[in-house]
């Protein structure tokens, strides 16, 4: 019963901040409202059993991932929008269209299945996520994701990095 | 322990709420303008992608899930770097925030 409590208080909250990072017109506003969601998430993930990734949740996205978004946007300010009425603002239904229609599919799809143990109580879980599974689970099986990322990381400095010396060039090697 | 309540949260749940936050953030993509705001919406996407990732890997009893969510994260950290770099580029070229007006490849 608590666990039901927790889940509907932590949904709630996920649900709320989410339509508040879509809807606040500040920059600043709607990544403070991201943070809500990420936490809200991270409690999620601690009734399922995954409390390693709940704490790279807070660490990883809430900590470093927001707050570089928080410096960029405190870099350059706090801009208003361009004017609506201009292109993007006639397709906005076609938008609204399209995730109603998904909406509705996905309602009939979660009313429809029969996938076993879907509607029960879960089964009881062994060690899944703890950092030692995670671990084993890395170094066993997934090696070569895990490199993967990691070379991924390197590409991605690289081009932050190529990005930034060329906009530097640009303005006159400030 | 939480998970083992006599009265649990069934997987429907997790998955319903779950894609109700990728639709809030497939919405999110579509509507905004401000390419900052635009990476945020990706954000909510790529956790509600997590969330069902997670859940999957409580109710099959296995660890594979929360490895996958691992892995998303790191792509969400290349992907958030690499288009906080692009937006600051753009912003150093004195053009608007505003992904209507990025045109100049439009054929």
């Amino acid at each position: 019963m608590g666990e039901q409590i927790v889940f509907g208080f932590a949904a709630a909250a996920a649900l709320v901040s989410a339509v508040m990072v879509i809807t606040l017109k500040g920059p600043f506003r709607a990544t403070v409202a991201l943070i809500g969601t990420l936490l809200s998430l991270a409690v999620l993930f601690v009734l399922l059993l995954a409390p390693f990734v709940a704490a790279i949740q807070v660490i990883v996205y809430a900590g470093a991932i927001v707050v570089l978004f928080l410096f960029v946007i405190a870099y350059l300010g706090e801009r208003p929008v361009a004017e609506v009425g201009d292109r993007l603002g006639r397709y906005a239904v076609f938008a609204w269209l399209a995730v109603i229609g998904l909406a509705v599919q996905g309602v009939v799809v979660l009313a429809t299945t029969d996938l076993p143990g879907f509607r029960d109580d879960p089964v009881q879980a062994g060690d899944i996520g703890s950092p030692e599974a995670i671990g084993r689970s890395f170094i066993d099986r997934y090696i070569v994701p895990f490199e993967a990322t990691s070379l991924a990381l390197l590409v991605a400095a690289i081009g932050a990095v190529l990005l930034a010396k060329r906009a530097v060039r640009s303005e006159g090697g400030r | 322990m939480i998970g083992e309540a006599v009265n649990g949260v069934p997987l429907i749940l997790y998955i319903g709420l779950s894609g109700a936050l990728f639709l809030l953030g497939l919405l999110g993509v579509m509507i905004r303008r401000n390419p900052l705001l635009l990476l945020l919406a990706v954000e909510l996407l790529l956790n509600s992608a997590n969330l069902s990732l997670v859940a999957f890997s409580r109710y099959w009893n296995v660890t594979d899930g929360q490895i996958f969510a691992l892995v998303v994260m790191v792509v969400a950290a290349t992907e958030v770097v690499i288009g906080l770099g692009l937006v600051v580029a753009v912003f150093r070229q004195r053009l608007a925030l505003d992904v209507d007006q990025m045109s100049t490849l439009k054929g």
